[in-house]
């Protein structure tokens, strides 16, 4: 069922390719290929990106693979076909997308790691990561504290097939398990989304209602617990997120959320479009491969000088 | 037993409607599998058997039985509603706009902020809409049902995404200068301690049970699915029935579409995925044959129960994502093998 969608939707792709087709010869062509569209961060990305590019002269698509690998590898085959100057990736897996990264480079197109790293080193031509694993530390101290280091707490984890999803959790445990007095009762993967974090928190709150804390994956699933907690009308249960979203900055402000951790997207997917737009003219990006950029935390303090994954 | 059975579900008979409790029997294995889903939840997870819990249960199940209900006219005509959750998305995005955005009227140059109760009539519109779309499809172009919402299913999940260019309304309070707030209250309204949803369900489950046991419709309903032609034949305008079938499946979703933006006081436009799978295994589960002519509402309301409380269940015992979709998997396949067991012994 979803790989019928999936082949629809790349039909639909072709066909809007095959319209706007001829003129692509003039002007070099950035491809930026996200996981989705729909959700916030992986939107900002995409828009840093086709914004830096734009603004150094690159005409961009823009498209997303679902964490879907083999969709992922279809679209990297179009923007093979459509003979790009450079790719602009947050991939779709650690392992499952070595093959595709190294598809493009035997065709001559540099690619450029957003995000998400691959297991593989000396494929793609630069993996600009965010530090998940000290943002996740970060957040999880700020967690702590909001909830005075005791009680018991959920936590809502990402997809599990998503390297991401590991590495944060295992970066809040690397804290919170410090603590002898936190104590989680429930842990359960929400899958990024808001409305599963939403009915899950409500299912949760409902066998464990002596819970203190929500500390989540990400900021979807954090609006999706606040959701559930303020209908049940626990104010009082601390709650923090992950990626810095105009929404979660905004239940920060409105005392409803204790804290998220910012990943810098907007600045990062610039950042990879400036080192592949040097590449291209000089042939190298006079960097290491792999550049790891740290995460901050947001809560109260800050708050407000946050919009659009980046902090003013 | 199977005699009285095949009596009831094929709904050609004068049993039907007027026995829900022999309904009920009849839906034995269903009922069985809901009786000791409860009861293992209820020995493993703590406060399982609260009425706190059955209310949030009850709410997360008015969400698939809902849709369930619209899908089971369709699959007792003998076909098939796969746009329902793409039709959810859009409808809460819909709603979202006319709240956030207000609707422009660019004849007259103003913006007109519908008050909720239209925002609910406009997006419920929007259902109906497709559903006739697709019964359009289904009836002039002879496009098999499967293919035709198919071809909505992504029509409308491409036309939830460009609404907002894939972003989330957030923070659908309304305004009171604009007299458009109150949204939040139709998912997350109180009505004498029990949640606006299950209360909207019950007059559905009760309203469509009826139309679909009692009324002139309903048996045509059964009859097309029954048999096309012997329907045809009989002078059922079975064209009339299915732009019926689907605008009703097409409402019920907008309506879940609906209640879930209500319940997150935000749209965002990919809710609703694969709501169409649930929706049809509640169906199934409940006794329906997907050929059509056999199920009822009763039967698709228990199926709903099972998915719904076995959902919940699986998270307040804390069952890990990747055993809950095997577990999930697993009852829909071994209820619809047992139904089809029993068939053929009988």
């Amino acid at each position: 069922m979803k790989r019928l969608r999936e082949m629809g939707l790349m039909a639909l792709a072709l066909v809007a390719l095959a319209g706007c087709g001829h003129d692509a010869k003039q002007a070099r062509l950035m491809v930026i290929i996200t996981p989705s569209l729909d959700n916030p961060f992986f939107g900002q990305e995409a828009a840093g990106a086709e914004a830096k590019a734009r603004e150094l002269g690159y005409q961009t698509l823009k498209f997303s693979h679902g964490d879907d690998a083999f969709k992922q590898s279809e679209l990297i085959d179009t923007a093979i076909a459509r003979n790009a100057s450079a790719i602009i990736l947050d991939n779709a897996g650690a392992q499952s997308s070595v093959a595709a990264v190294q598809k493009a480079r035997n065709s001559g197109i540099p690619v450029f790691l957003i995000d998400r790293e691959i297991a593989a080193r000396g494929i793609a031509t630069a993996q600009i990561v965010s530090n998940n694993y000290q943002g996740a530390m970060l957040g999880a101290q700020a967690f702590a504290q909001a909830m005075g280091e005791k009680g018991p707490y959920v936590e809502l984890v990402g997809k599990e097939s998503d390297t991401n999803a590991a590495i944060r959790s295992k970066g809040f445990h690397e804290v919170l398990d410090q603590y002898p007095d936190l104590r989680m009762t429930a842990r359960q993967s929400a899958n990024w989304s808001q409305s599963e974090a939403f009915t899950k928190v409500q299912s949760i709150l409902q066998a464990h209602p002596e819970i203190k804390g929500v500390i989540a994956g990400n900021d979807t699933m954090a609006m999706g617990a606040i959701a559930a907690l303020q209908g049940a009308g626990r104010g009082d249960v601390a709650v923090v997120g992950f990626d810095g979203s105009n929404d979660v900055r905004d239940a920060i402000s409105g005392g409803k959320a204790a804290a998220t951790v910012l990943q810098p997207a907007w600045r990062q997917a610039q950042y990879a479009v400036e080192l592949a737009d040097k590449y291209l003219r000089e042939g190298k990006t006079g960097q290491a491969e792999k550049l790891i950029m740290d995460c901050l935390l947001i809560t109260r303090a800050n708050a407000a000088r946050l919009s659009n994954f980046a902090l003013k | 037993m199977t005699k009285g059975k095949t009596l009831t579900m094929n709904g050609a008979g004068q049993a039907v409607g007027s026995d829900y409790a022999m309904a009920l029997l009849l839906k034995f294995r269903t009922v069985l599998a809901l009786v000791l889903v409860i009861a293992i939840f209820a020995a493993l997870a703590p406060n399982f058997l609260t009425v706190a819990n059955a209310l949030i249960m009850l709410k997360h199940i008015a969400i698939v039985a809902i849709l369930a209900i619209g899908m089971s006219f369709v699959i007792l005509t003998g076909g098939i509603d796969l746009s329902v959750g793409s039709i959810a998305g859009l409808a809460g995005m819909v709603a979202g706009a006319l709240i956030i955005n207000g609707l422009p009227l660019t004849a007259l140059g103003v913006v007109v902020y519908p008050s909720v109760p239209a925002v609910v009539g406009l997006v419920l519109l929007v259902g109906v809409g497709i559903g006739l779309f697709n019964g359009l499809l289904i009836n002039r172009f002879q496009v098999a049902p499967f293919i035709a919402t198919l071809g909505t299913l992504y029509m409308a999940r491409g036309a939830a995404m460009l609404m907002s260019n894939g972003e989330t309304f957030p923070n659908l309070i309304g305004n009171p200068a604009l007299g458009n707030e109150g949204f939040s209250r139709i998912g997350a309204g109180l009505l004498l301690g029990i949640p606006a949803p299950v209360w909207l369900l019950a007059v559905i489950a009760a309203g469509a049970a009826f139309v679909a046991g009692s009324t002139t419709f309903g048996r045509r309903v059964y009859a097309v699915g029954g048999s096309e032609r012997a329907a045809l034949l009989s002078g059922v305008r079975v064209d009339r029935v299915k732009y019926a079938v689907y605008a009703i499946s097409g409402a019920m979703a907008a309506l879940v579409g609906v209640l879930i933006a209500s319940d997150l006081v935000a749209a965002h436009p990919a809710s609703g995925e694969s709501f169409e799978l649930n929706g049809i295994a509640a169906v199934v589960l409940g006794g329906a044959s997907l050929t059509g002519g056999r199920g009822t509402i009763v039967g698709t309301l228990i199926g709903a129960c099972v998915i719904g409380v076995l959902g919940d269940g699986m998270v307040m015992v804390g069952i890990s994502e990747f055993w809950q979709m095997v577990i999930k998997g697993g009852v829909i396949v071994t209820a619809v093998v047992l139904d089809r067991l029993q068939e053929r012994l009988g």
